[in-house]
């Protein structure tokens, strides 16, 4: 409640301000993150990651054209951060993207970083920390990009803003070490313990009859994706991740980590009840469903305080089989064609399997994304000429160098059971296919074998694609995006579930590295944060400065699993068969013995008698 | 233990022994009886009346043999022992373990099958001695009694125990497996011991008999050194389950079903525990393959050779040299003691074990019934 209140009177003021003057300013804070003690679901006090001693975190509210200015002092004390500004472009200022080892070294506690860019975009995005798995903390809000020109500004009469997370009791740090681990060879993700909205539980956002407000819808979770709707209320859609669409009619949404959609929600003539909005985990994500976790949770639409909040009836047993709204099938305002053919594709498949040391990794085609020594950004800009050269960035980066401007196709194939919310950094993406597509036949690839995307057969693209920067692939089903490589950084493109990239499912496009060298500079600060951690900040995947073609000692995937019989499983073996054989001559011989001194026995019997 | 439904390997090598050990006893029988009075100069009526007798009492101890067998498996099963056999993993690996332990003692009775003969020809020829001094007045009429019949009472008594024991072996190495597969196991091995009683009884040739029950041990050997790796193989699945949560079956065969630091091969397929095993599963419940070998069970095979070898090898050192240090005396002991023992619920008078029959044929039967003996308590130590 508080902090919808707070949402309000921030919205109202970023209101006046719009108002006041529409020239773009420059928006500057000084957040000192350190741990503070919260208990957003009422069940258990935690440590979470908490901005200037606060917890929720503040919702950054800018106006589009604002300059943001973030200086952000690591006082966890044991643990490294970072600020990914999810849905970015970040064009010029890739370095302020924010995922550690791709575009900047993890601020180690202790040290400082300036995040500072322009936003030249408008809509719905948050942040959140991408140094490992940090996020899962509590280091996540929302940031809201007003914009004075959307052409929905009219039909609305207010607005929130509805943050949906799942929430883990124990600290991260203590949950992930188990999870890669050779203990969990399935790969089951850590389950939450709750699932929150709007960092809290059981609330109401309080509206009046006959109006209509927007809805910004963020999922801020780690892991789970949730279905949205509210009771007898249907509604519509006018913007998915930062891209304004036709206004499209629904009654049901499925909101995946990071995704976002704004809504418009038209209230009733009549005042006099309380409709549940309610939101449910998507629990076919979860290896098993503890009894004491609510999966489906309501808060309300308050038309009278005084009057009954009732609980939501659930009409289905099981969340899969509500039928959500396909996100393909919206289009975008501006109605930007389909792009042409493309100049590169990237075809890749999801993978998840157990490596050499027992745990569960995840791949795209057979590279389990790690970490360079040197944030690949850096190798750019160390590089010169060499720049264009994949080589240079690692193995196991899974590199790919795109051409600027060009057309880029990628193919996303998945050979898992689960679905998975990719996303990728700096752009949003023409979605021209997908399959199977949400509704009833989401699950329908589960029974039989994956089923990759067929270029020669497919359905017909869309004329007007819809675009956003995370989309889901369904279970051993495919997508195929597009987009324009106008945006030269070094871009991630991964699951944004958190725990799936832990376990590598990311690739890096490097994109116009020449021209990343001509316009993208590295504060100084930048650079000390990596010497303060005793990164380098020079050199390829490997941190060799001298040669760049020299990757010895570059971090490498853990070692496949040995295929069937390795040289001791054939001496093992071997000697278990020479074991058997010998056992085996030694009763024969003790059973033939056993013949002959019979035999000696009854000569000498036949002797006696012949003597007698 | 292998998931074959339809043939319990072990089930039938311990019926096939069994039998054979009550066929011998009814052949010397038979055979005694044909030489002493069957003869042209002998007394046909009597004769036909103690060979009637032998079959009698062969036939009564089948039946309530049959009877406690059927009753008792039944009795387990019927009582829920399939929460037993639920791969419930810790347990499998006592059962195999136990029936290795049992099949291993038993192969070497089952290789001296043929000097089972000698020591039933004794005992026959005590228990007539014994019935020479019968018309000594003071015995009691029971003991009359047993002698008169003793026709009678011998193959029943020896059927019955046989086959009790039978019972009792088939229960405990059988408790883990699924009931379907016992009758066709159980049929054929009384078949083949009887086919086997047969052809000794028929007095055919020594040399081939002795090189059939040579193989037929050697089977049974493969079949134990499989079963106790896999008993070592079950302990660490239980202990590997539970470190990952109980949830090895929901990966299969591929990885994750196995702890890749305990694992010497692995190969995904061949996996005898699953579906049924197929064909990998009667390879698996002959000769212990695994598709998923661990340094426990591979070791487990090895130990377990290496001590067959060992106490091969110390029987033929006592054949060849005489008593063995250290071991001889221990059993000589427990042979005293229960003699001493069978004295005192007989009543009779103590014999003292000769030390001359510790060694050889008599004092290895001597030590086979002491092992089979432990074979039995553990057994009964086993059931719930």
């Amino acid at each position: 409640m508080a902090s919808s209140v707070r949402g309000l009177l921030l919205c109202l003021s970023a209101v006046f301000f719009c108002l006041q003057c529409c020239q773009a300013k420059t928006v500057q804070f000084d957040w000192n993150v350190t741990w503070v003690t919260a208990n957003p679901d009422g069940l258990y006090d935690r440590k979470v990651v908490g901005i200037n001693g606060q917890w929720p975190l503040p919702v950054v509210e800018v106006n589009k054209g604002d300059r943001l200015v973030v200086n952000m002092y690591n006082g966890l004390g044991d643990k490294s951060a970072s600020i990914h500004w999810h849905g970015m472009f970040q064009n010029g200022t890739n370095n302020m993207d924010g995922p550690s080892m791709v575009t900047q070294c993890p601020i180690v506690p202790g040290s400082s970083f300036t995040y500072d860019f322009t936003v030249n975009q408008n809509g719905t995005y948050w942040y959140h920390c991408h140094t490992n798995y940090c996020y899962p903390d509590g280091y996540r809000q929302a940031l809201i990009v007003h914009d004075t020109e959307a052409y929905f500004n009219d039909m609305y009469d207010e607005e929130f803003t509805v943050t949906m997370s799942d929430w883990y009791h124990e600290l991260i740090e203590d949950i992930g070490p188990s999870f890669i681990n050779l203990a969990n060879p399935t790969g089951a993700e850590p389950l939450p313990n709750a699932f929150l909205f709007n960092d809290t539980l059981n609330t109401s956002i309080s509206v009046q009859p006959d109006k209509t407000y927007m809805f910004r819808l963020i999922n801020i979770g780690a892991f789970v994706g949730q279905y949205f709707y509210i009771e007898d209320h249907s509604f519509r859609i006018v913007e998915i991740d930062g891209v304004y669409v036709e206004p499209q009619e629904a009654d049901i949404l499925y909101i995946a980590v990071a995704q976002r959609y704004s809504i418009l929600v038209t209230t009733k003539s009549t005042a006099n009840k309380n409709f549940p909005i309610v939101t449910v985990a998507d629990s076919a994500l979860l290896d098993t469903i503890p009894s004491n976790l609510q999966l489906n949770n309501t808060n309300w639409l308050e038309y009278d305080a005084s009057a009954a909040h009732p609980q939501a009836v659930m009409k289905v047993a099981v969340a899969t089989e509500l039928n959500p709204f396909d996100d393909v099938n919206l289009v975008p305002w501006d109605h930007e064609p389909l792009l042409p053919d493309p100049d590169l594709t990237i075809d890749v498949t999801v993978i998840m399997q157990d490596l050499g040391n027992g745990a569960s990794y995840a791949f795209l085609n057979n590279i389990s994304y790690t970490k360079p020594k040197v944030p690949t950004l850096y190798s750019v800009l160390s590089s010169g000429d060499l720049s264009t050269n994949s080589e240079i960035y690692g193995e196991f980066t899974h590199p790919y160098v795109l051409g600027h401007n060009q057309v880029v196709e990628i193919i996303l194939n998945n050979g898992d059971t689960g679905t998975h919310p990719f996303h990728l950094h700096g752009h949003n993406f023409q979605v021209i296919e997908r399959a199977p597509p949400y509704g009833p036949n989401f699950y329908s690839y589960l029974n039989g074998d994956p089923v990759p995307y067929n270029p020669s057969n497919h359905t017909a693209f869309p004329k007007y694609p819809a675009r956003r920067d995370t989309l889901v692939l369904p279970p051993q089903g495919h997508f195929v995006i597009r987009f324009v490589a106008d945006n030269p950084g070094v871009w991630f493109f991964h699951c944004h579930i958190d725990w799936h990239l832990s376990q590598g499912l990311a690739m890096t496009l490097i994109e116009a590295p020449q021209q990343i060298q001509e316009r993208v500079s590295i504060a100084e600060d930048q650079y000390a944060a990596c010497r303060a951690g005793g990164m380098q900040h020079e050199g390829n995947a490997a941190g060799n400065t001298e040669d760049f073609l020299d990757l010895q000692g570059q971090n490498k995937q853990v070692k496949w699993l040995p295929a069937g019989f390795t040289d001791r499983g054939i001496i093992a073996l071997v000697f278990s068969c020479v074991a058997a054989f010998c056992g085996m001559a030694f009763i024969t011989v003790y059973g033939m013995t056993g013949l002959e001194t019979k035999k000696s026995k009854k000569r000498e019997a036949g002797e006696d008698s012949n003597s007698n | 233990m292998g998931n074959n439904t339809v043939f319990a390997v072990t089930v039938f090598f311990i019926c096939f022994r069994e039998c054979i050990e009550t066929t011998v006893v009814v052949s010397v029988l038979l055979a005694f009886l044909k030489q002493a009075i069957g003869g042209p100069d002998g007394d046909p009526a009597t004769h036909k009346r103690l060979v009637k007798q032998v079959w009698l009492g062969c036939g009564l101890g089948l039946f309530i043999c049959l009877c406690v067998g059927a009753g008792m498996i039944g009795a387990f099963y019927g009582l829920g022992t399939d929460t037993f056999s639920s791969t419930e993993d810790i347990w499998e690996g006592v059962l195999a373990i136990i029936s290795s332990l049992i099949i291993s003692l038993m192969g070497a009775a089952l290789l001296r099958v043929s000097k089972l003969q000698d020591k039933w020809r004794i005992k026959l020829a005590k228990a007539l001695e014994q019935q020479k001094n019968a018309e000594k007045p003071s015995k009691g009429r029971f003991k009359r009694w047993l002698e008169k019949y003793a026709m009678f009472i011998l193959p029943f008594v020896t059927v019955l125990r046989e086959g009790l024991e039978c019972v009792v072996y088939v229960g405990g190495v059988g408790l883990g497996l699924p009931a379907t597969s016992f009758p066709l196991a159980v049929v054929c091995g009384l078949l083949a011991g009887i086919l086997v009683g047969y052809i000794i009884y028929k007095g055919g040739k020594e040399t081939s008999l002795q090189i059939f029950l040579i193989i037929s041990t050697c089977f049974l050997y493969l079949v134990a050194g499989g079963l106790f790796s896999r008993g070592v193989w079950y302990f660490q699945n239980h202990a590997w389950s539970k470190v990952i949560g109980g949830d090895a079956s929901e990966t299969g065969s591929g990885p994750g079903s196995y702890n890749i630091n305990q694992s010497v091969w692995h190969v995904n397929c061949c996996n005898p525990e699953l579906g049924g095993g197929g064909g990998w599963g009667i390879f698996n419940a002959l000769l212990g393959w695994t598709n998923s070998a661990t340094y426990g069970s591979v070791l487990a095979y090895n130990f377990y050779w290496i001590a067959v070898m060992v106490g091969y090898g110390a029987m033929l050192y006592r054949e060849r040299r005489g008593s063995l240090p250290l071991v001889d005396p221990v059993f000589n002991r427990i042979g005293a003691f229960k003699a001493r023992v069978k004295a005192f619920i007989f009543r009779e008078s103590l014999e003292e074990p000769t030390p001359a029959e510790a060694s050889g044929a008599v004092g290895h039967t001597g030590m086979m019934e002491k092992t089979s003996e432990v074979g039995v308590s553990t057994v009964r130590q086993a059931e719930p």
